[in-house]
């Protein structure tokens, strides 16, 4: 059952996030004068969409096993795409504080920067980033969006 | 004759000796209100008497100072103030004017405030006067001067000197809070003065910028700021107005100063988050913490010779002590699972930080720098967060959801009388007292 729900969020979640992005943007160009939404990623730069988002378990920075799958597609997709330079942002949920998340969506992203590595990905083409808690992407206040929050988000230079 | 002189003269002498010596006498009554204060029998009565004047437009003036000393004695909570009675002053309609001592002490009052106002050319000047009432005593007498404009200044130049005589300690009045608000959309930082009032903002990053904190001498404003694209530690020297920025690749995290010429954050240019000393123009120093975990929020001990910092070295988050000079770190807090955001009370004795507890809820407790007397301050009230001490080591500001979005909150040290310290727009975090009181 839970195995089935975390399924279909694995296949959801990039198609929302790709979607909320183009969202964005859209809004900017229409009315650039509205009070900005605190939502677009200061590196102005497309999202991949086959670049899937990793998730976490709460408080832990260590890649579970559907990261680590999501991890090997994208490899693939870099390797592919040999050209492509991406920043791996770590996110994390609004839960504890401020500053220790900053430090702990670093490491999120640092550790899917290294497995990327060990891929074959050159390192040169791969730089992180850590937002903490600061954009996160969904609203809620539930574990519903908290585990989506808990993330690492692919972004292309 | 020369005997009489002699005589004379020693009498000259010993009155010139009496009249030349008001300190002494000022520190005398000083040391008898602190020792009121230490016997917990908490505030002193105090009795405000509107400033006399002489023109209508005089009377507006001490009509404001007198409120801005109201309220500036009553944030303090050192005061219980009582209306002045009617006849506080004898033969109102005379030269000869008074203060009616009996009146004061029949109502109980312990200190009289009073004094006068008076142009001086485009000037003010307020003479304060201040009065124990018991023994008709005058225990201070100054005066301060300054434009109309300066009328809150002038106020609290009184206030802070009297706090100062009667608690023998340095007050908060002229510090400054700086802090966190999305008010505009974006996470700037803001300042105001202690008690909420002439808010300023200091940032238009159109960003993210986080943890502003202000060095000991209010010269420089650290702070993590995301124009780059990453969180960099900036550092803006309030005079020239020039910032810049540390050139680490990597993240920084939650700044706090040593002294005035250095500050410490985290860095990760290394790979791994450890808290590194860098001086004023952003250059590294030295590395303070080598540990393979997370390494963060530095806050120091007044000597500058302790560091207090979160480490998750023992899987979750924890506050540790090290000694600066031999690298040796100890942990402080073993209640709680999740403890983070401490900060060195500037007396040098205690620590506050935050317990993130199992429910949900975010609680300040406050603990002795050498782990005894564990007190908790805030509860079931949403997420208390980010406490910072006033300079003057009475108070806490600090932000909580309990009434819904992340506002500015202060308390007493001891966590009474807690209450709302500005009311503006959007969410409010991330305070961080000044250690100045100009």
């Amino acid at each position: 059952m839970r195995d089935v729900y975390s399924f279909t969020r694995y296949l959801l979640i990039p198609s929302m996030m790709f979607l909320g992005a183009c969202c964005c943007e859209k809004e900017i160009a229409v009315a650039p004068e509205a009070v900005p939404p605190p939502a677009p990623s200061p590196v102005a730069a497309a999202v991949v969409p086959v670049l899937g988002d990793l998730f976490f378990d709460f408080d832990k920075s260590a890649l579970r096993v559907d990261a680590s799958e999501q991890l090997k597609a994208n490899a693939e997709w870099l390797k592919a795409n040999s050209k492509s330079r991406v920043v791996i942002e770590g996110h994390c949920d609004e839960r504890g504080t401020n500053e220790y998340n900053l430090a702990l969506g670093e490491r999120r992203a640092v550790n899917a920067r290294e497995y990327l590595i060990k891929l074959g990905v050159d390192p040169s083409r791969l730089k992180t980033v850590s937002f903490g808690e600061e954009r996160p992407f969904a609203a809620g206040h539930d574990e519903e969006a908290w585990s989506q929050n808990r993330r690492d988000h692919f972004v292309a230079e | 004759m020369p005997a009489a002189r002699l005589a004379l003269s020693a009498v000259i002498v010993f009155f010139s000796l009496i009249i030349s010596a008001p300190r002494s006498l000022v520190a005398a009554d000083s040391g008898e209100y602190i020792a009121i204060r230490k016997q917990g029998s908490g505030r002193i009565a105090l009795v405000l008497d509107r400033a006399q004047t002489d023109g209508r437009q005089e009377a507006g003036w001490a009509e404001s100072i007198n409120s801005v000393v109201h309220d500036g004695l009553d944030f303090t909570g050192f005061f219980t103030l009582i209306p002045p009675p009617l006849n506080v002053r004898q033969n109102p309609a005379g030269k000869g004017q008074s203060v009616n001592f009996a009146a004061l002490n029949s109502i109980g009052a312990e200190i009289y405030a009073g004094g006068k106002v008076a142009a001086t050319g485009a000037n003010i000047t307020f003479t304060a006067e201040v009065y124990e009432a018991l023994g008709a005593k005058p225990i201070l007498r100054k005066s301060y001067t300054g434009t109309p404009g300066e009328i809150r200044s002038i106020a609290h130049q009184f206030c802070a000197d009297l706090v100062e005589l009667l608690t023998g300690k340095k007050s908060l009045f002229g510090s400054k809070i700086v802090f966190v608000s999305n008010k505009s959309g974006f996470k700037e930082i803001y300042q105001c003065d202690f008690d909420g009032a002439g808010l300023e903002q200091l940032t238009s990053s159109k960003s993210i910028t986080l943890t502003p904190v202000l060095s000991p001498d209010g010269r420089h404003l650290a702070y993590t700021d995301f124009s780059s694209g990453r969180p960099a530690l900036y550092i803006r020297d309030l005079s020239t107005k020039k910032t810049l920025t540390a050139a680490k690749s990597g993240v920084s995290i939650d700044p706090g100063w040593r002294n005035n010429s250095e500050v410490a954050t985290t860095l990760s240019h290394d790979g791994d988050q450890n808290i590194y000393l860098l001086n004023t123009a952003g250059a590294v120093l030295r590395r303070l913490t080598n540990s393979k975990s997370i390494d963060l929020s530095p806050t120091f001990s007044p000597d500058g010779g302790k560091m207090a910092f979160v480490s998750s070295r023992n899987g979750m988050p924890q506050i540790f002590i090290q000694n600066m000079q031999s690298g040796e770190a100890k942990r402080l807090t073993f209640s709680g699972r999740y403890n983070t955001q401490p900060s060195w009370s500037p007396a040098g004795d205690k620590i506050a930080y935050t317990t993130w507890e199992n429910k949900g809820e975010i609680d300040i407790f406050v603990v002795n720098a050498d782990g005894s007397a564990l007190k908790q301050l805030t509860a079931k009230s949403g997420e208390n967060e980010a406490p910072s001490w006033s300079p003057d080591g009475e108070m806490i500001v600090f932000s909580s959801t309990r009434h819904g979005r992340k506002k500015l909150y202060v308390m007493n040290a001891s966590g009474e009388n807690q209450r709302p310290l500005l009311h503006i727009d959007g969410d409010q975090m991330q305070p961080s007292w000044s250690l100045f009181t100009k």
